[in-house]
Formats: C-alpha cells, sequence, structure tokens
C-alpha cells in the first residue's frame, strides 16, 4: 500500500510499515526499569538506570540529552543491539528481553530500521547493493525492485549504480535510509542522522523522516540539535541515565527549541527544557 | 540462493583488494599446483613403467649379484659368472634360454660423427627372448660369441644417428677407439624392460668381457622359464644350481637374488610410495602455510570490517550469518587459489614433460578433486578463527569502531 501525500513536494509514494496489531491496552514500545550497566575494570557505569517509557505506533519522538546521559545506549536497547541488564521490553507485545539472538536478530531485520550519524555504508559496493543488505539477511528472493523502491522513496533512484564514494554526503544517508526502510520496518531508529550534514542537507533528510512518519512508520530521533528535535511530536530528554522530561512539542515548546538552537543549543539544552516541561513531565504516572 | 549472496559479495570483496588477495591465495595456489604435478608426475611415471613391466616376459626372471638382504655385504659384485648362463640352460630342466649381460656406457663412432650411448655385451639368446629381430642384417651368433669377434648390432635410433637413411650393416664404427663391424640393424623397439634399446649399441658377450671392459664377470643373467605357470618353480631350480656353481655352503645366504616382473612391480611401487609420501609432506607443508596466509588477511580484513559487521547486525545479520560470511569467505579465497593451482600444476606438469621428452606425465581426476577438497579444507581452517572473531563481535562497539 502506498501512502501519497499531498503537500510533500517530490510527490514520492511512500509504503506503508509493517504495523503489527498490539494487544489491546498495550503501546507498540513499553520499557518497564530498563537499567543498563557497564563494568569497566573495577568502576561500573549505570548508562542507564530504570527507565520507564511506553510509546505507540506512529509515533514521531526525539531522544535528546547531553553526552553520556545514556540516550544512544537506551537507543541500541530499543534497537535490540544490546540487551539491559535488568528490566522488560515488549516490542508489540513481545518480550524482546527473552528473546533469542537470532529472534532478535529477526526483529532488528523486519520491524527496525537504523539510521547512523556516520551513514555506515558499505563503500565497495553501489547504492542499490547497501540498501539490499537487509533483504539479503531476511532470504528475500528478490531484492532487486524492492531496493530500487526504497531508493525511490527516499529520491535516489537514479543514483543506485554509484558507489558511497561517487555521492555526495545527503546522497549517502538517503540511501542509509532507503536501506532501513527497505523491509518496511514499523520503526526507524537515527542516531543524530544529520550530525555530519550541513543544516540544508540535513532538512532534506528530516522532510524524509516527516513523510514516513506521516505514513505511518514510528520515528524515534536521537539528537542533542535543538531544531531537529524540534521536527518530533514528543520530546524527551534524558540525564544521568533517567528520562526527566517527557513531552509533547507544542508550538509554544517548537518556538523556544528553535530559539534556543539560535543561541546554542549546547548551553541551554537542558535548561530550556526542563523549564518547558516542568509541568507536564511525568503526566504518566 | 542466500549463500549464493554471500559468495557474490565476497567475490566482490575480493575484487576491490585484488593483490591482497591474489597473495593471500599464494600458499594455496603453491601448495595445491605442487600437489598436482606431484600426483601427474608420479601416476605418469607409474603409467610408463606399468608398461615397461608389461614389455618384460611374464615368464622370466632376473638373476642379479647381491643378495637382496642388506646384511650381506660381504656379497661382490662380481659374482654372477657368464658360464652360469650355460649352468643355468644345463641343470634346469624348467629353464629353456639364459641370457648373461654386461652393460657399460661407450663411445660410439664412425667417420665424423660421434654417439655416447649404451653398449650391451650378451648372446645369440636376447634376441629371441625378447623377441626383438634385426631389421635388416642379422644378430650376433653363438659362434661370433666364441670367436670373440668385433662384430655389432645396432639399435634403430642409433644407426639413424651415425649413418642416417645409409644401410649400417657391413660399415665400420669404433667403440671406445677399437674397430667393429656392424652385422646387423635392430627393429623399432622403444623400451624392453627399463632401457630403452633403440639407442643401444649390441656386442658379442666375450668380446665385450676380454677386449673392451677387462672382466670375467656379468652385471645380470635373463632366464625364460618353459611356461609362466612353472616360473616359480623353475626360480627354485636356478637357485639350487646357481648355489652349486657358487659351491654356496649350506647355512651361508645366496651371493645372488633371483626377481620376477612381479616382484619388481612391488619394489618399484613401494619407491614410488615413499616418494609420493616425500612429495605430499612438501606439499602439506606448503598448504598449511597457504593457510596461515589466508587467516593472517582474514583477521586484517575483520579488524578492517569491524564496522561492517556492526552494521551489518543493525540492519539483521543473525551472529551466524556473520560467521558463514567470513569462513565463505576465506573459501572462496582458497578454492580459487585451488582451482588456479590445478591450472599451474597441470600446466606445470604439462611443460616438464615437453620440456625432458623423458617424463611422461598424466593428472588424474582424482588428483583435481583431491586438490580441490584440500583447498576447501585449507579454507575452513583458516577461516574458522577470523570468523569466530567476527562472531564474537560485540555490536554497539563495533558500530563505534574507528
Amino acid at each position: 500500500m502506498t501512502v501519497p501525500k499531498a503537500d510533500d513536494p517530490t510527490g514520492l509514494p511512500v509504503s506503508a510499515p509493517n504495523i503489527v496489531a498490539s494487544p489491546a491496552g498495550r503501546s507498540m514500545i513499553r520499557v518497564r526499569g530498563m537499567t543498563r550497566v557497564y563494568r569497566m575494570g573495577d568502576a561500573t557505569v549505570h548508562a542507564l538506570s530504570g527507565v520507564d517509557l511506553d510509546i505507540e505506533a506512529g509515533e514521531y519522538v526525539s531522544i535528546t540529552g547531553q553526552s553520556g546521559s545514556g540516550k544512544s545506549t537506551f537507543m541500541h536497547l530499543l534497537g535490540c543491539l544490546d540487551r539491559p541488564t535488568a528490566g522488560t521490553y515488549e516490542l508489540n507485545g513481545q518480550l524482546v528481553t527473552r528473546m533469542t539472538d537470532a529472534e532478535q536478530a529477526r526483529i532488528r531485520n523486519k520491524n527496525i530500521g537504523f539510521v547512523f550519524q556516520t551513514f555506515n555504508l558499505i563503500n565497495r559496493t553501489k547504492a542499490i547493493d547497501n540498501v539490499a543488505i537487509p533483504l539479503i539477511y531476511a532470504r528475500e528472493r528478490r531484492t532487486r525492485d524492492r531496493a530500487m523502491k526504497a531508493l525511490e522513496i527516499v529520491g535516489l533512484k537514479h543514483r543506485w549504480n554509484h558507489k558511497p564514494s561517487e555521492i555526495s554526503g545527503g546522497e549517502r544517508q538517503r540511501v542509509a535510509i532507503a536501506r532501513a526502510i527497505v523491509n518496511e520496518p514499523s520503526i526507524v531508529l537515527a542516531d543524530e542522522p544529520t550530525g555530519n550534514l550541513d543544516s540544508r542537507t540535513g532538512e532534506q533528510i528530516l522532510d524524509i523522516f516527516d513523510r514516513l512518519n506521516a505514513a505511518g512508520t514510528t520515528i524515534i530521533l536521537v539528537t542533542h540539535e535543538m531544531s531537529v528535535a524540534a521536527r518530533a511530536r514528543r520530546l524527551i530528554h534524558m540525564a544521568d541515565g533517567r528520562i526527566d522530561a517527557d513531552a509533547p512539542v507544542t508550538d509554544a515548546l517548537r518556538t523556544e527549541l528553535l530559539q534556543s538552537a539560535v543561541l546554542g543549543a549546547a548551553h541551554f539544552e537542558g535548561h530550556v527544557l526542563t523549564s518547558s516541561a516542568a509541568g507536564i513531565k511525568n503526566k504518566k504516572n | 540462493m542466500f549463500f549464493f549472496r554471500i559468495v557474490m559479495m565476497s567475490l566482490r570483496g575480493l575484487q576491490t583488494n585484488l593483490m591482497r588477495s591474489l597473495l593471500a591465495m599464494l600458499g594455496v595456489i603453491i601448495g595445491v599446483s605442487a600437489v598436482v604435478s606431484a600426483m601427474s608426475i608420479l601416476s605418469g611415471a607409474q603409467k610408463e613403467i606399468a608398461e615397461r613391466f608389461e614389455s618384460m616376459g611374464a615368464d622370466q626372471m632376473i638373476i642379479a649379484t647381491g643378495s637382496g638382504r642388506r646384511q650381506a655385504r660381504h656379497v661382490s659384485f662380481d659374482a654372477l659368472k657368464p658360464e652360469d648362463a650355460d649352468a643355468l640352460i644345463a641343470s634346469c630342466p624348467l629353464i629353456i634360454a639364459a641370457a648373461p649381460e654386461f652393460q657399460n656406457i661407450a663411445q660410439v663412432k664412425h667417420l665424423q660423427k660421434n654417439k655416447q650411448t649404451q653398449l650391451l655385451a650378451t648372446t645369440e639368446a636376447y634376441s629371441s627372448m625378447n623377441d626383438y629381430q634385426p631389421a635388416e642384417g642379422r644378430f650376433i651368433t653363438r659362434e661370433d660369441d666364441r670367436a670373440e669377434r668385433k662384430y655389432c648390432v645396432l639399435g634403430y635410433e642409433i644407426a639413424g644417428d651415425l649413418f642416417g637413411n645409409l644401410s649400417a650393416v657391413g660399415k665400420r664404427v669404433k667403440i671406445d677407439g677399437q674397430g667393429f663391424t656392424v652385422i646387423g640393424v635392430m627393429e623399432k623397439k622403444g623400451f624392453l624392460g627399463f632401457r630403452q634399446v633403440d639407442s643401444q649399441v649390441i656386442i658379442p658377450l666375450s668380446t665385450g668381457l676380454k677386449k673392451l671392459f677387462g672382466v670375467k664377470f656379468v652385471t645380470m643373467i635373463t632366464a625364460q622359464a618353459k611356461d609362466q605357470e612353472l616360473l616359480d618353480a623353475a626360480i627354485l631350480q636356478a637357485k639350487r644350481s646357481l648355489r652349486a656353481e657358487h659351491r654356496i655352503r649350506a647355512g651361508t645366504p645366496d651371493d645372488f637374488q633371483v626377481f620376477t616382473r612381479e616382484q619388481a612391480k612391488e619394489q618399484v611401487a613401494d619407491f614410488t610410495q615413499i616418494f609420493e609420501i616425500v612429495l605430499y609432506s612438501i606439499a602439506g607443508i606448503s598448504l598449511v602455510v597457504g593457510a596461515i596466509g589466508i587467516m593472517n588477511i582474514m583477521l586484517v580484513s575483520v579488524t578492517e570490517r569491524t564496522r561492517e559487521i556492526g552494521v551489518r547486525i543493525a540492519v539483521g545479520a543473525r551472529r551466524r550469518d556473520i560467521l558463514t560470511q567470513f569462513l565463505l569467505e576465506a573459501m572462496v579465497i582458497s578454492c580459487i587459489g585451488g582451482i588456479v593451482g590445478v591450472v599451474v600444476g597441470a600446466a606445470f606438469a604439462d611443460l616438464l614433460e615437453q620440456w625432458t621428452r623423458i617424463l611422461h606425465t598424466f593428472t588424474p581426476p582424482s588428483a583435481v578433486l583431491l586438490a580441490l577438497f584440500m583447498a576447501a579444507g585449507v579454507g575452513i581452517v583458516s577461516g574458522i578463527y577470523p570468523a569466530i572473531r567476527a562472531y564474537n563481535l560485540d555490536p554497539v562497539e563495533a558500530l563505534r569502531y574507528e
């Protein structure tokens, strides 16, 4: 099923994701008491200390926080690349934390798409072969057509035959997004997807996320740039391995975020958020 | 399908690192080509040896000096006398013919043409026993031998070398400086036993012993039994007769040895087996070196591609898929090396045949199969450790790897 979007300037079709109906009353993502402790020599580092979070299907969430706040660790756990030390993680009603490595690999393959800051394309192969990699691990037979379709969604069909070294940074990230969505996952996890791009190219990437979200894909975006975070419809702020703010992005908050982005995000980041979100913080509890 | 894609993927990877891949393959190429060329040479030689044995009569025995046992060092090399052949005929009813032989290298000259070749001093019986007949003129007779005549019979090839298209019969040649008259030219025969007889010059036994070599013994006697079935009985008679002739007391070992075609075959087989073991050891060592080479490259590759491994896991590769990928990649390298090695080895054996013109080689299909199996084995052995390294990578760490 394709969902053309009226206000999309490229007018490209976007595929509907694999949305598995959650059991009634259950969120798509349901995290309870998620803790991740690293042992570094004699010291133990609490990267994540007891996070509770629910994300519904179709949400657009950005996770912000300073480096060391645990946002990357949290994203790796949500992406089934790591296992929590304690706590549970349910995805579409399935208890991911109980799954075997192979079952988790299947989740990463079918339900989750990763987009990285550094694109992480394989440089020796063409764009289309990079996009097709998840299909290969899904043991799909006809990979070419589907990879081509994913490239079409990100507007890079004409670049299918180019190697990553032959295209621009923005184009590389679009190839990476095509790779993330080729299996039509229900969730796209993006870790600083615009971090290595100039702001104009970054906008184009964020436009693609908007379109994907409009077609039903859940987007979880980790960033420390407030202007990027402002694109989401829900903002989560992390500090010291905990969620210290969780708020819908209202127009007022968006303005504030964009202002802080202009003034210098690094300085204002924590302050702006906590002050703005104070009133609605922990509204779920 | 999945495996095919993985193999295609690693082929593309090898293409980008062509030089490195070739270097990694080198050990396997050398090892496999060593195995293939060694097997080609060996099986060619075995085939050849088998054919030569066929040219040696199944009803014949060869009597040579020496006891065939190592401890019998007291046995002298001159134990066999020319008279022994007559004694065998006289005292062994089962032996119908015996030809004593003395063999040496000699210089044969006619006008300006000069050849170094095999010289065989023997008797009349040699021709009939081996079914080896003169094409022109006649063979040596009993009379020539008794009179110690300086007559000679030329092999087919040496006659051509010395006289070209002209008839050699009646012409004079010099053998080690002494004048001989050519009385016959033999038919084209190729090999008789292990001797290339076409380039051989034959003279009467007593002429050779007295006038050329100055000795009173022969190097061997070929004796023919009445019937192939009676060969074993004939050997017993021959032994008894020779022990009596040489006055060997009871309890003392023989000063001669008797062997048949079948026994000689076994001895050669033993020898080629030793040869085989040595060759395979060398090939084995180079394959081990080849495996280390591939392992080294694969370890480098795993480290270099740490991030790629992280990405593959992130997009849904199971750890087992990663293991499979690197294992297959090592196998692709070594199997390509194996195929190249088979071609190089077979070509090398072929070249050897052309250069030497003596060696006959034959590449058996079993050699090709064995070589490819070994290459695949090398791939598994060399790939397993790097693949396990890749398998054990933590995806989060791998994605952060610079």
